[in-house]
């Protein structure tokens, strides 16, 4: 049981925590010249079958400034927040399917 | 991969907007000052930023090895060589021998202009800190 959702949930949270770090780079590099603004293509990646590390790819169609940067500070703090809730509620999700498993193991005595 | 990885980045982030806080500020306090240790008027400096891995030590070998996203740090510290702003102070001490003295070529709007940015986006590395670690609590959270 925890393998079928779990293993989703798992690969969910960690393409949230790879694109949390491209968001993060992007953020720090708001002000480098040149910097062109990378994240991935989360559907495919999710539904892609193969894991592994996901494919790196620079963001199209932004608005680039005089010194070659196109790093919008609006989209990465709206990424920024939407990965996190996102991460939230999955790990909420993947708690309440531990805390079932360990209900079984249990016997329904805790939980 | 790790999520304490982005934690490093965000202090990256937070490093070179400080050092680009401190030059602003040193070339506003020295707007006016006309003796320096290398002689002749103070010149402006200013932060040129590069991206790269600044990883932490312990996971920077393997982030090498799969081309994963970087900090920023400072690549270098540039000084103005635009010739120095000359005012006629025929009293002043470190005036030539015409009476014109030459100040910094320091435009305090434009500092303070940079100020301003440097501490937004100073603010933005802490948000996405603040945002990271979050997650981190949730997946500790996840073993209670």
């Amino acid at each position: 049981m925890l393998d079928r959702i779990g293993g989703q949930l798992e690969r969910y949270m960690d393409l949230l925590s790879t694109r949390q770090k491209l968001v993060a780079s992007n953020i720090a590099n708001v002000d480098t010249p040149g910097f062109h603004t990378r994240d991935i293509d989360f559907q495919s990646e999710f539904q892609s079958a193969v894991g592994g590390a996901p494919q790196v790819m620079e963001v199209p169609g932004l608005a680039v400034r005089n010194d070659g940067n196109d790093v919008s500070l609006d989209r990465e703090s709206r990424l920024l927040a939407e990965n996190a809730l996102r991460f939230q509620v999955a790990s909420s999700l993947l708690r309440t399917q531990i805390r079932t498993m360990r209900a079984a193991i249990d016997e329904g005595k805790s939980s | 991969m790790s999520l304490f990885s982005v934690l490093s980045i965000g202090a990256s982030g937070m490093s070179a907007q400080r050092t680009r806080a401190e030059l602003l500020v040193e070339n506003l306090a020295n707007a006016e000052t006309t003796r320096t240790p290398e002689g002749g008027p103070y010149r402006r400096k200013d932060v040129v930023f590069e991206s790269g891995a600044v990883g932490s030590p312990f996971s920077s070998f393997l982030d090498d090895q799969m081309n994963s996203p970087g900090g920023v740090s400072v690549a270098q510290i540039v000084t103005d060589t635009r010739d120095p702003e000359r005012r006629y102070m025929p009293g002043h001490p470190d005036a030539d021998a015409n009476g014109y003295v030459a100040f910094p070529r320091v435009n305090p709007a434009e500092d303070m202009v940079d100020l301003m940015g440097a501490s937004r986006n100073y603010q933005a590395n802490v948000a996405a800190i603040g945002a990271v670690k979050d997650m981190i609590q949730r997946s500790i959270d996840l073993l209670r």
